[in-house]
Parts: structure tokens; sequence; C-alpha cells
């Protein structure tokens, strides 16, 4: 059954305190409206994020770093190997994550179906699991939309609640907690010491907010053709013209909530070395470049319909899921203003 | 006056197209935000009417020239080189004069439409939290609506990007035709970049380290540069490796230290790569202390004259070398 709990906006400090005994939490963090998410640290700075709009970086990050050493290995001198774990994140496997947009929050559930998959999948990424599986995510729902933002295009909402275990409604003086999963009713549960009941006087007044918030989303795109016409569009001629002002810089990918490959490197000097899992962008021209120096995506061209293609056909086809989730970094951070959804709309009206 | 240049622009353009004298030519058209414009390539005359002028037309389009005339991969026959036309700010042009003085263009294929500049403004000058849904620009005024319709009016000198407020060649130093401006902007004071040459070394050290440690490598500050067409980037070699790949402070540094100094004697302050970082980083800090260094020490300013050989490959006995120091 779902759960409503309400909390004072002042007395959430203490309850982070005592909370963070146990977890490491992470809020978004900045200023001039400029965010990232940060591992607070101090428990009794004020929390400034009601009001922001969103993390120029997506969250991903946290669980999903842009790199990590996988383990570190060396050869003594009788040419005997030994390997070590990576072990500096094991202090605290426990996070929270407050804050984070229901857009991010839906995407850290295709990041899930990516890296965990379905239950008793055949391939699990463990440096994902061990830093998802104790993870609360605790969505933040909005009241400001900007005008870049087109997730009620791509079925969620700015009171979205896919991917959160509790969704956070920001009514003024306090903030409504509602779960959404199994693990988000435990944590409220545990926490319940801090929580008060809800009056109907509040649920009418989230109600009232967050419907006023979807209104406000105006930029509207139409995916529903997209998948299709792509799968018979890797000849168009489309793709000659769309690529033509990218740059390949790869913000669109980095950035992007939803954006998930990645590189694996050894570091190595004579006798050690070190493993590195690191972000990859189908925008560069080291992705998946071959050892013979063969290049399946030469140029620009290819590149771009990658990333289009993955995001819109065959996401859609391996995990029933466009992976996209409309958050706009990619519109809002593109240094040639070159614009998704745009793009969509193309794709869908090839013939 | 935007508009008029505007018009100029679009009968110019058509004029090219008409005569035959190019196969494509880019230029600027409308955003899709407010405040910004987009890089456009018009390779028919139906398309003209998507050309824009406006005080957002800030990419530096030169940026795209080494890659249509040294296409990737290498065709092993000679291909037919296209004729260009380009439209061209101050900075624009000093780059193509780089690129030409580089061998990177063919200049007889290129026809380079310059603009007198007024500066171009910046976006990010406006507080991130402020969500911008409309402006319009009329007579060196630019209005901004919020979100809730409140109307914010600016002078245009007030959003103006930081290189353009001190730059000092508005005028394209080379153009086939040049479309004056009116109301020429006086030449900005110099001396910018100053504050941070007054630090001591420690400090500049550590202002070099704290900006950068928000680098996340998304090499945009790279591919934003008209001048970084090496068909394959120290920082993307594997054999070897010159750079860590993690987002380590150290192996953003090696990237970053590589990146900067190839662009001495060659950068031209068209602030391309701080405009690209998605993470604000005020890159132009580090290029324009090379910038100055060119000009202090060697009296030189990249793509300023075509005929004035390179800085790096020049030698004069007169040249100082106080700098070099001993190992
Ligand atoms: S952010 Fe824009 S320019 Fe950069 S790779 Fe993506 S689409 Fe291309
Ligand atoms: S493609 Fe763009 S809008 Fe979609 S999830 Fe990624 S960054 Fe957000
Ligand atoms: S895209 Fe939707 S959910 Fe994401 S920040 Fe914008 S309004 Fe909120
Ligand atoms: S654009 Fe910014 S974040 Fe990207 S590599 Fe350059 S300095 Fe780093």
């Amino acid at each position: 059954m779902i759960e409503e709990k309400i909390i004072k906006k002042n007395r959430l400090n203490a309850m982070l305190q005592e909370l963070s005994k146990e977890y490491s939490i992470y809020i978004p963090a900045g200023e001039n409206g400029d965010f990232r998410f940060c591992e607070l640290r101090d428990t009794n700075d004020e929390l400034v994020f009601w009001d922001y709009r969103n993390t120029r970086i997506s969250p991903k990050e946290i669980l999903f770093p842009h790199s990590e050493i996988l383990y570190e290995f060396s050869r003594d001198e009788s040419h005997q190997f030994s390997i070590s774990q990576n072990n500096d994140d094991q202090r605290k496997m426990k996070n929270v994550i407050l804050g984070i947009r229901p857009c991010d929050a839906r995407a850290i559930g295709f990041l899930d179906r990516v890296f965990i998959g379905e239950p008793n999948e055949r391939f699990v990424d463990p440096y994902y699991l061990k830093r998802r599986i104790h993870t609360i995510i605790i969505s933040l729902a909005c009241n400001r939309p900007q005008i870049s933002c087109f997730c009620t295009s791509l079925n969620g909402r700015p009171d979205g609640e896919e991917g959160a275990d509790i969704i956070a409604f920001d009514i003024g003086e306090e903030i409504l907690l509602k779960t959404v999963t199994e693990k988000g009713k435990e944590f409220i549960k545990e926490s319940s010491k801090w929580l008060g009941n809800v009056k109907k006087s509040d649920i009418d007044k989230k109600n009232k907010i967050f419907k006023e918030s979807a209104k406000r989303i105006n930029s509207r795109v139409s995916v529903e053709k997209v998948k299709e016409k792509l799968d018979d569009s890797f000849e168009a001629d489309f793709w000659n013209e769309i690529h033509r002002k990218c740059l390949g810089c790869g913000i669109c990918t980095f950035l992007c909530s939803t954006c998930h490959c990645f590189d694996i490197t050894d570091e190595t000097s004579a006798d050690r070395g070190k493993r590195i899992k690191c972000w990859d962008s189908c925008m560069y021209p080291l992705f998946t470049l071959h050892a013979s120096g063969h290049n399946p995506r030469p140029n620009y061209k290819e590149r771009m319909r990658q990333r289009i293609m993955h995001k819109f056909n065959y996401c859609p086809e391996n995990f029933k899921e466009l992976f996209c989730v409309g958050c706009g970094r990619c519109i809002r951070n593109c240094p040639v203003n070159l614009d998704i959804r745009e793009v969509i709309n193309q794709v869908s009206q090839l013939k | 006056m935007m508009k008029e240049i505007e018009t100029r622009i679009k009968e110019v353009v058509k004029d090219l197209f008409t005569q035959n004298k190019i196969d494509l030519f880019i230029g600027y058209s409308k955003g899709s935000l407010p405040l910004t414009s987009s890089p456009c390539f018009i390779t028919k005359s139906e398309d003209i009417e998507k050309l824009v002028w406006n005080s957002f037309c800030s990419n530096n389009l030169a940026v795209y020239l080494p890659r249509i005339f040294n296409p990737q991969p290498r065709k092993k026959e000679k291909i037919e080189l296209p004729r260009i036309g380009i439209l061209a700010k101050g900075c624009d042009a000093r780059s193509i004069v780089v690129l030409i003085k580089e061998h990177q263009i063919a200049r007889d294929n290129v026809f380079i439409l310059g603009i007198v500049c007024q500066g171009m403004g910046d976006r990010k000058k406006i507080r991130n939290d402020i969500e911008i849904t409309g402006a319009e620009e009329k007579n060196g005024r630019i209005t901004i609506v919020d979100e809730n319709k409140k109307e914010i009016e600016l002078k245009r000198e007030e959003l103006l990007s930081d290189c353009c407020i001190e730059c000092q060649h508005a005028t394209p130093p080379i153009h086939d035709i040049l479309i004056e401006s009116g109301n020429q902007r006086p030449a900005a004071p110099k001396g910018g970049g100053r504050d941070f040459e007054k630090k001591s070394i420690e400090d500049r050290w550590n202002l070099f380290q704290e900006e950068i440690s928000k680098c996340i490598r998304c090499y945009a500050c790279r591919q934003a540069c008209p001048n970084c067409y090496c068909r394959e980037c120290f920082a993307d070699q594997t054999k070897p490796r010159w750079i860590g790949v993690t987002d380590h402070i150290s192996d953003v540094m090696f990237y970053q230290i590589g990146r900067i100094f190839h662009q001495a004697g060659r950068c031209v302050d068209c602030g391309a790569c701080v405009r690209a970082c998605p993470m604000g980083i005020d890159l132009r800090v580090f290029t324009h202390k090379l910038v100055r260094d060119a000009k202090e020490l060697f009296d030189y300013e990249a793509g300023v004259f075509l005929e004035e050989g390179l800085l790096l490959a020049t030698f004069k006995p007169e040249d100082k070398q106080e700098f070099i120091s001993e190992p």
C-alpha cells in the first residue's frame, strides 16, 4: 500500500544527520542555478535545492562514475602475479540519493535494465550492482520545469514516480513523501520518528501545485513512429544532412542520463597495472575502433546515426523502452544547438 | 542594423549560388532556444531564407573547414574539392588565416563573406536559474522573457562574451566581400587576463587545478576549436598512450596542458572552447596568457597577417629566450 508522510523542511537536517551515520547522502549542490550531485558532508548546511531546476551533469555519475578502477595487478621478482580488487569504495555502500528529478530517476531504472537486467539475468555488472543494491532513490517532483524539458512526450511527468523508491513534493514549508516501492516503504518505516501524517489539505495542495507544473511543459515531440521509422532508415539520405553541424564533442552523451557506454583500459607500467572502466561515447573517434585500425564509424555521420539508433531503435528492441527521458540536457548544452527534438521530428517524418 | 546585415548576407549568398561560385554556404540559422543561433549548411538557393544574423551568431564556423577539405578516412583517389562560402566575423576570419597558413584549407576554394563584428552575446551571462522562455533583439537592446512572463531588458553590451569585450580585430583580416556594420565599436581596452598574470606562480597553479578539476574529459573544448584539426589527437592516441583515461586531476591536467600549449601562437581568442565547455570552466584564462605572451615576447598575433610566417615556424636571431630555463 502507498504511504504518504510529511516532514517540515527545517526538521530535515536533523533527519539527514541521523541517516548519515548509516548512509552516504547525495544531494544537488551548487550556486546560481548551477548544480551537481555531491555527497552531503555537513548535515548542518541549509538545504538549498528545493527550487533547483536540474543538475548540469546527470546523477548517473553516482552509480556509474566517469572512471573507476576495477582492480589492480602486479608481478613480483619471481614473476608471481597478484590481483587486488579495488576496495576504496567499501566504506559506506548504502546511499540515499535525495532530490533527483523524476526524469533522471526514470533513467536510473533504464540503467538498471542495462547493467543488472531482469532477475536471474545471465550477466550482471557487479560494479554497478554493488552501488545500486543499497541505494534509496528519493526523487523530487518538479515545480519549475524548463523550456527544454520534454519528459511528457516520453512517458514521463514532472511528478512521475518510475525509478524512485520515494517521491518528494515540495509544498511550501513542508515536504510530502510518498512511497513507491517496498524498499521505499521500509525506509519510511525506519525514519518514522521524523515523519508526520498527511492531512487532506496537504494532498490537495500537492495536487494543485503539480497539476500546474505539468501544464508548464509545452515542449512536445511525437515519438510513436520513431522506432519503426528507424527500422528501415539505416541507409537513408537523412543521415548525410543531420550530422553536418555536429562537432563530435560528446557532450550530449556524457551529460545524458540514459547514455551508458563505457570503455575498459589497462594502465600498466613495468610490473604493475590497473584495469579501469571509464565513460565512452559513440561520438568519439576511438569508440569501437578496431585493433586493425579499421573504424566501423569513421565519421561524424556514422557516429550520429549510432547515437540516434541506439537510443531510439536498438534499446527499444532490447529493453522495450526509448532510451531518452526528455531531461533536455543535450539540448541545453550542445554547443551547436543540434536539438534532439528536431532530430526526432525529422525521423518521424521520414518516408 | 542586424536586420539589414541579414538581408545583405542573403543577397550575397543568393548571388554566389546564382553565379555558381559555391557548392555550399556555411552561416547561421535560428536556434531552438532563446539567445542561440545554430551553424547552418546551405546547399541550394531555396534554403537561403533560413540564414539569420543576430547577437548570438557566436560559433566559430572555421571549425568545419578542415574536415571538409581533409575528409576522413583518407581516400586513395584524389577528391574534387568543394567550393565553400563561409560567413566570417573577425575571429572566424582569423581562424581561416591560421588554417590557410597551416595548409589545412585551399584558399581558392573558400569564399569569405566577412562581417565587421559588433561582438557576440553569451547566454551564460544570464544566471542559470532564470529560465529564459523568449528573447527579442532590437536597436541594441535585448529583452528576455522569463517563465512568469516577466520582461527583463538588457543592453547588448551587458551580454557580450568576455573574448568579444577584449577583441581587437572586429574587422575580418581576410575576406572576399566585407559587410560593414555601421557604428563601429571602439576597440576594447587592452589588458584582459592581467589578473591571472599578476598572481604568484603558486596561486596560478592552484587556480589552474581548481578550474580544471571540474573537467569531465568530454573534449568539447578541443572539438569546438578550429585549430584542433589533428587527424589523431595526442589525447586519443593509444600506441603509445600518452595520458591516463580517468577524470583524476593528474590525467585531466595532462590533457589540458597539452591542449592549451598546442595553442601557443595559434589561438585567436574566439572563445569557442569556453562557450562549448559544459562544466563552465573558464579555459580562456589560460589560452589568453599564451596570446599575451606571443604578443609581448614576439609581437605576434595569430591569424592577422596571411603573409607573415607562423610564430612557431619562424626564427629570428633577436627572438627572446629568457623564458627558456636551465634544466
Ligand atoms: S553535443 Fe552537439 S555537437 Fe556535441 S556531439 Fe552532441 S550533437 Fe554533436
Ligand atoms: S537524449 Fe537528451 S533529453 Fe534524452 S535523456 Fe539524453 S540528455 Fe536527456
Ligand atoms: S524533464 Fe520533466 S521530470 Fe525532468 S526536470 Fe524537466 S519537468 Fe522535471
Ligand atoms: S569542454 Fe570542459 S569539460 Fe569538456 S574536456 Fe574541455 S574543459 Fe573538460
